[in-house]
């Protein structure tokens, strides 16, 4: 006990011994600030920290769209815990403010951020230095919807097709196969977070794990990141106390929040934030995505676990999910039609511009799973309601179903990375004419 | 909105104080006696599930620096992860004993995300101190569920496993941000905040 004391004695005096803050330093505020739209050049940037820094000469750097710095070195001022630095006189545009401060704790924290003059200024993923979705984000974002369909579409499968209790070897692979869906959502969204975050913050790694996310985060593209990843982890939750308690009621709130939830891309994509969005074109992208999560989650249950391990549920399984998947399919064609009209106004940008080569490709995987569908609902349905027995190539076609539906969920990842041709501009109205002196 | 993050801290020390005093009394009183009201036996393993969960706002609402998130992300998942198994290991869900071993691995993961997310030496700073010596409490800790594990009636092992948790609790209490509990701290901090 006494070689103890020395060590006690330490523990209580690091404790107890005034020491310097924790942590590094806490962007509290910058002017201009984040997003915002001047009408005027400003003469300076500043940045408010909540503690003091050490501020080298080109702690801040101001990039014109191009690229093209307007700012100066920065100015030693009376408080530690600001940074400002003179910009020049700064004609109409947007610009890009870069910073990277050293904490008292000698942590370097940095930044990014964008403001325009007399212009709308960009998010700060569309900073000047950032380089747009790579094929790591496409990758992830497929990722990101496979994991969608196998919660939300395995969930739908589970309280909409095979209702009643199950055996337990299926009722253990459905939550695994669940499960793994929901804790995918979590730790894809996190990834796809940080790469869109160190796109746009252009940090090497190592400086990178100090950056600050926060201008990030208050995007709608990092609110839907804030949601999702709350609400799947509630999801888990669900999930887990389902399995837990065997009660399948808690199975409803984990599938109507999953399915919700895909709302957050609606909400953070090209149908919230492009021109010509509106609250009928958000409605519409859910409705698409939310669809082909029910579609493909539903093929992946029916092909992987009801299949090989519940002989007896097949043809119920098959026929109820036929009937549901004909809803589905009329749902994802409608609401996808209506948003290819709205995003590409002429025909000829189909085959002319790069989002239109893609949406050709979707729309031919579409097509070939729509003939795939239609084989089962025509051919295989009738014979099975007849009371046939299914024929023996039937489990490797359902595979050969969702494999189709997990490409078209790629293609759609690079769709939805991509930019839309531009919206042609209106002509101005007889009445807008008048109004004008 | 936010709340300061050492009133964060605070909240989860007292879930590990409480999970702790759980712990420990078992350990005293035994399993026969601690599971004779069968909702005690869900008390703590239900409780680091639910902070972990409760973990998962603060990982998504304090994104100042991106290693903060991801230690955040990991502390909520290893919780979640280990109160999980030993819910399912009580309820007679999981049959296997070596779920017991998702403990000693969320000490230790825990353990590496502190010493990974403090960049400083261990007398920089008070915070620093007690970022390393939290980091290094639950890597060394974490011998005491595994021995648990192997050793499943000793009692020292139950005790050292259920006093990690009061001490982990309380050093946590202790890492707060600008607090003057002990003092206000360096003029570099900025104003005191009370």
């Amino acid at each position: 006990m006494k070689r103890l004391l020395p060590l006690c004695y330490l523990v209580g005096l690091a404790l107890a011994v005034p020491g310097a803050a924790w942590a590094h330093a806490t962007l509290m505020g910058t002017s201009p600030s984040f997003q915002q739209r001047l009408e005027r050049s400003p003469k300076f940037v500043q940045l408010r920290f909540d503690q003091s820094v050490k501020a080298f000469p080109n702690a801040i750097t101001v990039y014109t769209a191009k690229g093209h710095v307007v700012s100066g070195l920065v100015r030693p001022g009376k408080d530690p815990r600001v940074v400002t630095v003179p910009v020049r006189l700064l004609a109409r545009g947007a610009y890009t403010v870069r910073w990277r401060v050293v904490s008292a704790d000698s942590h370097v924290a940095s930044g990014v951020f964008t403001f325009g003059v007399r212009v709308r200024a960009p998010p700060p993923t569309a900073a000047f230095g950032a380089s747009g979705p790579t094929t790591r984000e496409h990758l992830v974002r497929w990722l990101y919807f496979i994991a969608l369909a196998l919660v939300g579409g395995g969930l739908g499968f589970r309280l909409l097709i095979v209702r009643g209790p199950l055996p337990a070897k299926v009722e253990r692979r459905f939550y695994h196969v669940v499960g793994g869906g929901a804790v995918g959502a979590i730790e894809i969204g996190i990834l796809a977070f940080l790469l869109r975050a160190e796109d746009a913050l252009q940090l090497p790694f190592g400086t990178f794990l100090y950056g600050d996310l926060s201008p990030i985060a208050v995007l709608r593209f990092g609110r839907a990141f804030v949601v999702m990843t709350l609400g799947f982890a509630f999801v888990c939750a669900l999930l887990f106390l389902a399995w837990l308690t065997e009660k399948r009621i808690l199975l409803w709130p984990a599938f109507v929040l999953s399915i919700c939830l895909a709302s957050g891309l609606s909400l953070s994509g090209h149908s919230a934030v492009d021109p010509g969005s509106s609250w009928l074109s958000e409605l519409a992208d859910w409705a698409h995505l939310a669809a082909a999560t029910l579609w493909v989650g539903g093929l992946v249950q029916l092909a992987f676990v009801v299949w090989p391990l519940a002989p007896e549920l097949r043809r119920t399984a098959f026929l109820r999910f036929s009937r549901l998947a004909t809803v589905l399919i009329a749902v994802l064609l409608g609401a996808g039609t209506y948003l290819s009209i709205l995003r590409l106004p002429h025909l000829h940008d189909l085959w002319t511009v790069g989002y239109g080569q893609v949406l050709l490709v979707k729309l031919a995987l579409v097509s070939l799973a729509l003939l795939w569908g239609a084989a089962h609902h025509f051919v295989v349905r009738p014979a099975l309601e007849r009371g046939a027995a299914p024929f023996r190539g039937l489990p490797r076609s359902l595979i050969g179903e969702s494999a189709v539906g997990v490409a078209i969920l790629l293609v759609a990842a690079i769709l939805v990375e991509s930019k839309p041709p531009p919206q042609p501009v209106r002509a101005p109205t007889a009445a807008s004419h008048a109004a004008t002196p | 909105m936010e709340p300061p993050a050492e009133f964060v801290h605070w909240m989860f020390a007292t879930g590990l104080v409480l999970i702790g005093l759980c712990l420990l009394g078992q350990a005293i009183v035994g399993d026969e006696v601690w599971r004779r009201r069968a909702w005690r036996a869900y008390l703590w393993p239900g409780l680091a599930f639910a902070m972990g969960v409760l973990m998962f706002p603060v990982m998504v609402f304090f994104t100042n620096s991106t290693i903060h998130m991801l230690a955040h992300g990991s502390w909520a998942q290893v919780m979640m992860l280990a109160g999980a198994a030993e819910l399912g290991l009580v309820r007679g869900k999981l049959h296997s004993r070596y779920w017991r071993l998702t403990m000693p691995l969320a000490f230790v993961v825990s353990g590496a995300a502190f010493l990974i997310h403090e960049q400083n030496s261990w007398f920089f700073a008070r915070a620093a101190f007690l970022h390393h010596l939290i980091g290094w409490t639950l890597i060394v800790g974490a011998i005491f569920p595994l021995l648990a594990f192997f050793r499943p009636r000793s009692a020292v092992w139950r005790s050292g496993f259920a006093l990690t948790f009061v001490v982990l609790g309380v050093m946590l209490y202790c890492d707060r941000d600008l607090a003057p509990v002990f003092g206000h701290l360096s003029p570099q901090a900025g104003q005191e905040h009370r």
